[in-house]
């Protein structure tokens, strides 16, 4: 399945459930997803478009525009096409639900992503800091507005 | 880390966090006599921010402190992150400088896959001089690389748009004359230490990773290929002189400790001949197009992609108008593989004995993991 192919193939299924799907070019294809609906839409692309490798997870703040974005890095083994799957959240409550039941492996970036963003997963089975200290009070260090500053509990 | 509980009758062992094998990194391991029943990886204790402090350089500063991710391979990483400025920004590269970024790469994966190699035949307690062969060996790569950018070991020697200097005069020579040394020496690697029966019994069978497990948790690099799946960006997605260079995907079906090993070893194979053949017919031609010191990026998003020793490297980066990137995304194939390592001893039996054998089959650098 070529990235025109598969982008044709999930705007047409999941029409409801996403708000984009685009190619950004060769072998990249990006979809970002309502987050509602967003695991249904991973697991769809687990199953049925053969992303089966987890390949990474991240966060991106636009704070001008009060969002958040969560994104997952997929790849499809077979087809060698790696896709970004992507949930806007709005920077007040960036709350989604945990992606480590559909790839377990997602677990250590979701960490990560909580730690440095503050977003919160719902449901993840083993939420502690991956790699800050467990005492850092300081913020979340990779929001716009992060000053560098360790804090006081 | 506030630590998870621990199960009754089980004992944890804290392994680290000073230097355990390779890097700082603890490891908690819950065995119940010498079967180890849970695997927890601590990481972070080399945390540097280094996304952060990319977000706070124009786009050339960025390249010397990305390069302190993994001081082993740095030119792939380093690689990586040029190409992702190179796309987002519209630089044309010259034929010469994609074949000498090439040959570079190979050099430094070399490197990288040496120490792992010498790494592990320390872990399984037996070989202690197989290591210092292989550090031995690794000066001739050195050499050549200090002949070549000025470096031992971080380089900083491809800039967006081409590379820093072209290769010196005879250089094509001593290339040749250092792939010869080291195939004589790849011959007694193979006697001395995969064909040696110490070794065999501490490797063969230890961690097996069935395909589709490796293929669910994530796995990349020399993990997934020793458990017999042909995945390398280099050629899924040729990028630098890859397209043109002849090699083949090195996979290994025994998905053990042992496959993983052999996986090493065969690419170094591999990454020789590449070597040779760059020497012997490099093209001619500019080094690099010009790229203007203060350059002011568009708006735009760009993923690269390459294949560093450990695996597969992703680069997001995010622009906005202005001097430096808006955000860079690191994906490193360490922290992909610790998954996996956490997770082996429920796939397959292991003994506290294991541990040190199976994690060096991981090859982790946790400087990459950290970032």
């Amino acid at each position: 399945m070529s990235e025109a192919e598969l982008v044709e193939a999930i705007t047409t299924s999941h029409a409801e459930q996403i708000e984009s799907a685009e190619v950004l070019r060769s072998q990249r294809v990006s979809v970002v997803v309502k987050r509602e609906v967003f695991l249904e839409v991973a697991e769809a692309l687990r199953d049925e478009y053969g992303f089966k490798t987890p390949s990474a997870a991240g966060g991106l703040d636009y704070p001008k525009e009060e969002r958040m974005q969560m994104i997952y890095y997929l790849f499809n083994p077979d087809s060698k096409i790696t896709l970004t799957l992507r949930v806007d959240l709005p920077r007040d409550d960036p709350t989604l639900p945990t992606l480590t039941g559909v790839w377990e492996a997602m677990s250590f970036h979701e960490r990560e992503a909580h730690e440095m963003f503050g977003i919160e997963f719902e449901g993840h089975p083993n939420m502690i800091p991956l790699l800050m200290p467990p005492d850092w009070r300081g913020g979340y260090p990779l929001r716009k507005d992060f000053k560098g500053e360790a804090g006081e509990e | 880390m506030s630590e998870p509980t621990i199960t009754p009758d089980l004992m944890r062992i804290s392994w680290g966090p000073q230097h355990p094998m390779s890097g700082q990194t603890r490891i908690l391991l819950d065995v119940d006599g010498e079967k180890v029943h849970k695997i927890i990886a601590d990481l972070g204790f080399t945390h540097r921010g280094i996304e952060k402090i990319l977000e706070n350089r124009s786009f050339l500063q960025g390249i010397v402190p990305i390069e302190r991710m993994v001081m082993i391979d740095t030119a792939n990483i380093g690689l990586g992150y040029v190409m992702a400025i190179e796309e987002s920004l519209g630089i044309e590269v010259p034929e010469r400088a994609h074949w000498i970024r090439s040959l570079v790469c190979e050099l430094s994966r070399i490197s990288s896959h040496l120490y792992a190699f010498g790494l592990q035949a320390e872990s399984t307690g037996y070989f202690p001089a197989v290591f210092l062969w292989t550090t031995t060996d690794r000066t001739v790569l050195l050499d050549l690389m200090e002949e070549l950018t000025g470096a031992r070991f971080s380089y900083n020697f491809f800039l967006p748009g081409g590379v820093m200097k072209d290769l010196t005069e005879g250089f094509e020579d001593r290339v040749i004359e250092g792939v010869q040394y080291l195939r004589k020496r790849f011959e007694d690697y193979w006697t001395a230490m995969i064909e040696n029966i110490v070794f065999e019994a501490r490797c063969n069978d230890v961690a097996v990773l069935k395909p589709e497990d490796a293929i669910r948790l994530g796995a990349t690099g020399p993990v997934l290929r020793g458990s017999g799946i042909s995945i390398d960006v280099r050629k899924d997605e040729p990028y630098a002189a890859y397209g043109d260079l002849d090699f083949e995907v090195i996979t290994e079906s025994a998905c053990d400790s042992m496959a993983r090993t052999k996986v090493r070893y065969r690419e170094i194979g591999q990454s020789l001949n590449m070597m040779e053949q760059v020497a012997n017919e490099i093209p001619g031609g500019p080094i690099r197009t010009r790229f203007p010191l203060f350059t002011r990026s568009k708006p735009g998003e760009v993923y690269s992609r390459v294949e560093t020793g450990r695996g597969e490297m992703g680069i997001h980066m995010f622009t906005a108008v202005g001097m430096n990137p808006y955000r860079v995304k690191i994906n490193s194939p360490t922290l992909r593989n610790m998954y996996v390592f956490e997770r082996l001893c429920e796939l397959d039996e292991m003994l506290m004995a294991d541990v040190p054998v199976v994690i060096n089959s991981i090859d982790p650098w946790y400087l990459d993991s950290d970032r």
